[in-house]
């Protein structure tokens, strides 16, 4: 699975949040990802990919940012 | 400050028997038993006990989804107990105009999350992963479940939970009546949740030797309190609520006031873990007698605490005979944990609910399954079958913890 249909199952799962809804441009926080669930997050995606995320990384505000940031470090992993 | 009086406007639990809370109190007065044979799939022995679990109950559907997974399952018991006695209390969920400052929330809960960390434990040992979800500790910790109801009421005055294994509740309600009757709050949500079927913690209430055995023929009667032949207790798990609120507030608003809560004592046996003692017990009563302004002549009914234990039964019967004297013989007695079971942080709470509904109803539900008393349980008047037909003024609900903690609760009766 890509990261952008990680983030929509996520979502869709944890909040109820319609795919559709989940566009490069949103924020995360309107969508309902609060600090909380943004760790959770973070978590399921370096579960997923078998990434460890650095602790001093920017925290994403929108869905593209943080489509961005994951894509990035899976590509960094596989080189 | 002058004290408040202390209207019951709010009652709800998560059902065993999975129907709303009419159903309940008519299946108990029936005598009909929640308890069922439970055979999990542990390893490396599976647990196969007689349990009370609430199969029917759905947290997504109850909840949400969203909030459901933000929650373990004694929260999520805790909530949806919580949300049904909110509603039976005709406020809306969401404030209106009316500040909800001093409103609060006391929860009891022997084990809160326990559940969330055991499952940790698992991913840790048993699958050998290296880390956990980051919301375990918000799933796991005590105060979750309280923390949630206030979030969700909107409720900003103290929200605590208590932790004092059987008595939890009881003293989460003693504490919520005090803070009402105070006139610190005007409205408390207060009652417990818990669920004991985490692996660990079944098994070492089993060490303990004081579980009752039972397969799937013979589980429902497994929980035979103050019979010659009793095993022992029968755990589960539950959720209850109630709202208590300021007598004058919930008369100005027109609310259905379900029955008043009129006293509460709490003591400590400070002798033994595990091995109650009358002294204690008879402390707890009169202060709570005291409290109500009472005398033992003003008692219609007892709701034991009653567990079915060898030791338990005898010495809390003992104390209720040195308290109630002379009125010992006509005093009507049940211990409801033969049908509901024993569900530790929730029990004191739904014991509270069953004990304002027998005053609501003029209704004693019976201690099912008693046949053949012990006779080191006699003295009192055990209630056998439901019994209607005479006028129940006013009650007491007992619940006495290990660790030698007592609370007993007293409520009156309310013109309906």
């Amino acid at each position: 699975m890509d990261s952008i249909g990680l983030i929509r199952d996520f979502l869709k799962d944890r909040l109820g949040v319609e795919p559709e809804n989940v566009i490069s441009g949103a924020l995360l926080a309107d969508l309902g990802v609060d600090s909380l669930m943004m760790l959770e997050l973070m978590f399921e995606f370096e579960d997923r990919f078998g990434i460890k995320l650095s602790s001093d990384l920017k925290t994403p505000r929108t869905v593209g940012e943080m489509v961005t940031l994951m894509d990035g470090l899976i590509n960094s992993q596989k080189s | 400050m002058s004290q408040r009086r202390v209207a019951i406007t709010g009652l709800g639990l998560v059902s065993p028997y999975g129907g709303d809370l009419t159903d309940f109190f008519t299946r108990l007065s029936a005598g009909e038993s929640a308890v069922r044979y439970l055979l999990t799939e542990d390893q490396p022995r599976p647990l196969s006990i007689p349990f009370v679990s609430c199969p029917t109950f759905d947290p997504d559907a109850a909840l949400g989804k969203p909030l459901a997974s933000m929650m373990d399952r004694f929260a999520q018991l805790g909530m949806a107990a919580a949300f049904a006695a909110w509603d039976d209390c005709g406020l809306p969920r969401k404030a209106g105009g009316e500040s909800r400052n001093d409103w609060g929330v006391a929860w009891g809960t022997a084990l809160g999350g326990t559940l969330a960390y055991e499952k940790g434990y698992r991913e840790l040992w048993q699958k050998g992963r290296e880390r956990l979800s980051p919301l375990s500790v918000v799933l796991g910790m005590n105060n979750a479940a309280n923390a949630h109801i206030s979030i969700q009421l909107g409720l900003g005055g103290v929200s605590m939970s208590h932790t004092v294994a059987c008595a939890s509740s009881a003293i989460a309600i003693g504490e919520a009546f005090r803070r009402v009757r105070s006139g610190e709050a005007t409205i408390m949500l207060t009652g417990g949740s818990d669920v004991p079927q985490a692996y660990g913690v079944a098994r070492a209430w089993e060490a303990l030797r004081v579980m009752a055995p039972g397969d799937a023929e013979t589980s429902a009667h497994a929980c035979r309190p103050f019979s010659a032949d009793r095993r022992g207790l029968v755990l589960g798990e539950g959720g209850a609520a109630l709202v208590l609120e300021d007598w004058e507030h919930a008369v100005a608003r027109g609310a259905r006031i379900h029955g008043e809560i009129v006293g509460y004592g709490t003591s400590c046996d400070h002798s033994h873990l595990v091995r109650p003692e009358a002294e204690g017990q008879i402390r707890a009563l009169q202060l709570t007698l005291a409290d109500a302004g009472m005398t033992p002549a003003d008692i219609d009914y007892i709701n034991a605490h009653g567990t079915a234990t060898t030791e338990g039964d005898p010495v809390e019967i003992a104390a209720l005979k040195t308290v109630f004297g002379d009125c010992a013989d006509r005093l009507a007695v049940s211990a409801t944990k033969s049908m509901h079971g024993h569900s530790l942080g929730a029990a004191a709470a739904i014991e509270a609910i069953v004990t304002v509904l027998a005053l609501r109803e003029q209704t004693v539900p019976p201690t099912a399954h008693l046949e053949q008393l012990d006779p080191g349980c006699a003295g009192v008047d055990h209630v056998t079958t439901a019994r209607t037909g005479q006028l129940l003024r006013a009650a007491l609900s007992n619940s006495f913890a290990f660790g030698g903690s007592n609370a007993v609760l007293a409520f009156r009766a309310v013109a309906q």
